[in-house]
């Protein structure tokens, strides 16, 4: 059965709640869902928050890279968070280190990371007035 | 702590589609957590009874797989996955074994990662006469 997930716009960002368990067609389906709100929200940054996935196989693996490498050509970026230690020891172990998916700790690190490459992003005003005359 | 095991020790699944190699790992992580498996070991055992799973699905439609504890002498503890299927059968096993090769559409992980989670791993595959993969953990 499907159980709860989420989406939700916040701020430039898309914040995805992955469940704690899908089956395959789900999977398709979430990322559906993400590719539809990422143009609905035009979010730069894609979130897949896994704090509540316990069990990460070969397949979830690919549903990552996968998503990770449709987001990148929609001009957004893929961003993992909350992988729990015994997740992440076992997905190496597997020989799934995920190259190119950029990861951080938690929800916190990924506001901040998201902050700073909006700031980065804002032309300097000052610089910007001579030019319009 | 998590006290010795109360659980039935010894699961038996039919594997015909995702959903019954879903029912599978998460019953096989609360099996190993019971029997006193720390978290990382018993997600370890999950993902190998899943990928097992998986390619009995992928490749012989159906097969089964059991799940069961044990000890070595009356000592040490060890829980061990039995995948069994009637399917084609692997023809190149030390590809399979090296990992990154696949005739699906994953990752080509299941049995050769597999084998990295275990503590035991014996393949017993012939060309139409099916597959069966034994792994063993030891509780450490």
């Amino acid at each position: 059965m499907m159980n709860f997930s989420s989406i939700q716009k916040l701020d430039n960002l898309l914040l995805v709640s992955v469940p704690r368990d899908l089956v395959d067609d789900e999977v398709i389906q979430l990322r559906r869902d993400v590719l539809n709100a990422i143009r609905q929200y035009k979010s730069q940054i894609i979130l897949l928050d896994f704090s509540r996935v316990d069990i990460c196989d070969s397949f979830f693996g690919r549903f990552i890279y996968g998503t990770s490498q449709m987001t990148r050509l929609m001009g957004a970026k893929v961003i993992i968070s909350g992988l729990q230690d015994a997740v992440i020891e076992t997905m190496v172990e597997l020989g799934m280190t995920l190259p190119d998916v950029d990861a951080v700790l938690d929800l916190d690190d990924a506001l901040a990371l998201s902050r700073s490459l909006r700031s980065a992003a804002v032309p300097p005003l000052a610089a910007g007035q001579d030019d319009d005359e | 702590m998590n006290s010795p095991s109360s659980a039935r020790s010894t699961l038996f699944f039919r594997i015909e589609n995702v959903h019954d190699v879903s029912d599978a790992r998460r019953k096989g992580l609360l099996l190993a957590l019971d029997v006193g498996f720390a978290t990382a070991d018993a997600t370890k055992i999950a993902v190998v009874i899943s990928e097992l799973g998986r390619n009995i699905v992928s490749y012989a439609r159906s097969g089964t797989i059991t799940v069961l504890t044990g000890r070595d002498d009356g000592t040490r503890r060890y829980i061990k996955i039995i995948a069994d299927d009637r399917g084609p059968g692997i023809k190149d096993l030390r590809r399979v074994l090296d990992g990154g090769y696949t005739t699906s559409n994953g990752l080509g992980l299941g049995v050769s990662g597999s084998q990295k989670l275990m503590d035991e791993f014996a393949v017993r595959t012939g060309e139409n006469e099916g597959t069966t993969i034994t792994a063993v953990k030891w509780l450490r």
